[in-house]
């Protein structure tokens, strides 16, 4: 009873919105979508970073970097690496840790035993944090 | 044996719904002894999605179910605000999929009438250029998407908050801790007789007993001698230790089922599988076969996905009702509070199957059983009555992290553990030096825990701080985490370097079915340095 009663009330719903569409206007609904969850933090890729993505999460916090080079701004670029790249959504209220001076990325990079492009995750650690 | 304690109810199990009855009867006035073998949420619970969801999917089968469980999600979002995010899915749609988008947007209007019980925002629909925009590394066969919002949370972290509550107003909780018998008298459950983590049996008198206890509902209530009948599935996640994006994607499996990568606060959960289980619940396997089934359902929306180093895996056994027939998502939802005083067993309560979700309607209704046995009067408040840490608004995260001296990123992670608690955790912990520098967590933190949340080994601290989740899986930080628990706990030396080989042990059982080339160059440097510290 409960399904059949739930399969007709979908299938008037369905009925209801195929008219809608015939009838109103459509128009782009990314902007709200985007506008909606930036308090949360929750923003797009650009497709670039998206890309290299998958290297610059690769982050294994062996240490190796840190023997190379200094900090970014307050904090270890291993914890840049590993910690503020797990893009949270939160990063923004972390902004002062990441203000400040660049180390010697590509020495860092160089030390990286799986390749991470440290250069890379400095600049998007950077956008992010900065909203 | 140690001289008995008495209380109104014992409850036994400790996961999520365990530690909400528990809860719920203390605020209620009773007096309660909750019980659990292992830790805190370290069952069914941790081993969730970590969703508060509405349930969209029992609209084809229910709308109250839909409704009910959309308002509760609303209570647990208001009560436990420091523990929730929102998670927003991106449903993409692709030309042979089960549903076409006209009819996935219907589902999506309709569901929209629930979101505002639990404070969610209505759908969004997206071309293909659009979709593409929001997450460009969805695969370009796309022909749109529409979007939904649903809620994270740390299911460990809420066990524990429904805990803290519980002992906060009276209870008595013990983890580590085993029932090994039920007491009886003729007919009636009148205790339970457990061993607690240093082998010494007790017994505890109990006016009733309730049976929380998710898949291990048979094994307790045979106990007592009534069979509950369980259909028990098995689901494994597999773990990546980042955001893998900043939306969650839904996919579908080559077999038609709904699969979901969900990005929480800074890890990334795939999952998940539902399969008939009928092996040792102690001691569950993570098959090749099942990662693999994962990642080809993800494979085809989201075509990177292989390119990305999962970092764990987590297994879990569904307590889902008996029914003999082809599993469905309305089978896995059901729940059911059992009075075995019909079955010629007074003082004992079951409640089985049930999710995450509606737990705390769950609690609600199995301590409202239990207080008409009780004959006792008094409303639940649970709806309303805010967890530990969500009774005032929590402090900028910048300005706690000046005050005591840490990154604001460990304020701002400290915080979504402890709310407006996170102050006095660094205060009372000492130092606000770094000992997880993934997550990132204080030692203050992991020594507060030690001292106040029952933490007892490293796994404990994995759940309560989240210790070793982060990209380095333990490898930069359990040795050191070992000293600063054995250090409260009074370990030696010998004791401190067994509890990490053990905690590396137990992580590699789920490290192993998904370790790729930058996997195993991390075990081999843990490896080294746990080698170089024995040699």
């Amino acid at each position: 009873m409960g399904r059949a009663d739930s399969l007709v009330k979908l299938a008037w719903a369905y009925g209801l919105h195929q008219t809608r569409r015939r009838i109103t206007r459509q128009r782009s609904e990314l902007t709200d979508l985007l506008d909606t969850y930036a308090a949360d933090g929750i923003r797009a890729l650009e497709p670039a970073e998206r890309e290299r993505h998958p290297g610059m999460v690769g982050c294994i916090n062996c240490g190796l970097c840190a023997f190379a080079a200094g900090r970014m701004g307050r904090s270890r670029l291993p914890d840049v690496a590993a910690s503020y790249m797990r893009l949270y959504a939160r990063l923004g209220a972390a902004s002062s840790d990441v203000e400040g001076d660049d180390p010697d990325l590509g020495a860092a990079a160089a030390a990286c035993p799986v390749g991470v492009p440290l250069a890379e995750v400095a600049a998007i650690v950077r956008r992010l944090s900065q909203g | 044996m140690s001289p008995s304690s008495a209380h109104d109810v014992c409850v036994i199990g400790g996961g999520v719904t365990g530690a909400g009855i528990a809860r719920d009867l203390c605020l209620r006035g009773l007096s309660v002894l909750l019980l659990e073998k292992g830790d805190w949420g370290g069952g069914t619970s941790g081993a969730s999605s970590w969703m508060i969801h509405g349930g969209p999917r029992y609209l084809e089968f229910d709308w109250d179910t839909t409704r009910t469980s959309t308002k509760d999600a609303g209570y647990i979002v208001s009560i436990a605000r420091n523990l929730v995010y929102r998670v927003v899915f991106l449903i993409p749609v692709l030309p042979h999929d089960r549903n076409n988008i006209e009819r996935m947007e219907t589902a999506m209007e309709v569901y929209d009438r629930f979101q505002p019980l639990k404070k969610a925002h209505p759908h969004r629909r997206l071309s293909r250029a659009e979709a593409l925009q929001a997450e460009p590394g969805l695969t370009p066969d796309l022909i749109g998407a529409v979007t939904m919002e649903e809620w994270g949370v740390d299911p460990h972290r809420l066990v524990y908050a429904n805990v803290q509550d519980a002992v906060a107003h009276g209870a008595r909780a013990l983890n580590h801790t085993r029932v090994v018998d039920l007491v009886r008298d003729g007919g009636k459950v009148i205790g339970v007789r457990y061993r607690g983590p240093d082998g010494v049996i007790s017994e505890a008198r109990a006016r009733v007993v309730v049976n929380a206890t998710g898949p291990w509902s048979p094994e307790v209530s045979g106990m007592a001698g009534v069979p509950v009948q369980l259909r028990p599935a098995k689901g494994i996640h597999i773990i990546y230790p980042h955001r893998i994006s900043n939306f969650s994607i839904s996919a579908e499996s080559i077999d038609g089922r709904d699969l979901l990568m969900v990005s929480h606060s800074g890890f990334t959960l795939l999952g998940t599988t539902d399969d008939d289980f009928y092996g040792d619940l102690d001691s569950i396997d993570v098959l090749q076969d099942e990662v693999d089934y994962l990642l080809q359902g993800i494979e085809r929306v989201f075509p990177t996905i292989r390119r990305y180093r999962p970092v764990r895996t987590t297994t879990g056994v569904r307590p889902t009702l008996y029914k003999w027939r082809r599993y469905e998502d309305e089978l896995s939802r059901r729940y059911e509070v059992i009075d075995h005083a019909g079955e010629g067993v007074e003082g004992f309560v079951t409640i089985a199957g049930g999710k995450l979700s509606m737990y705390r309607l769950m609690a609600e209704q199995t301590s409202d059983a239990v207080c008409r046995k009780l004959g006792h009067q008094a409303p639940c408040t649970t709806a309303t009555r805010p967890l530990p840490g969500n009774e005032s608004d929590v402090e900028p995260p910048a300005d706690l992290a000046r005050r005591c001296g840490v990154p604001a990123l460990a304020a701002v992670k400290l915080q979504t553990r402890h709310g407006s608690n996170a102050g006095k955790v660094l205060e009372e912990g000492g130092t606000g030096r770094l000992l997880c520098r993934c997550e990132p967590i204080t030692e203050a933190e992991l020594t507060f825990a030690t001292r106040h949340e029952q933490v007892r080994s490293l796994a404990d601290a994995f759940r309560r701080v989240g210790l070793a989740g982060g990209p380095c899986a333990g490898a930069a930080c359990v040795m050191r985490a070992g000293e600063v628990i054995g250090h409260e706990l009074g370990w030696s030396a010998s004791q401190r370097f067994e509890a990490v080989r053990e905690f590396v042990q137990g992580s590699w059982l789920g490290r192993a079915p998904v370790l790729g080339h930058a996997g195993w160059v991390q075990e081999e440097m843990a490896q080294g340095a746990m080698r170089g510290l024995k040699a």
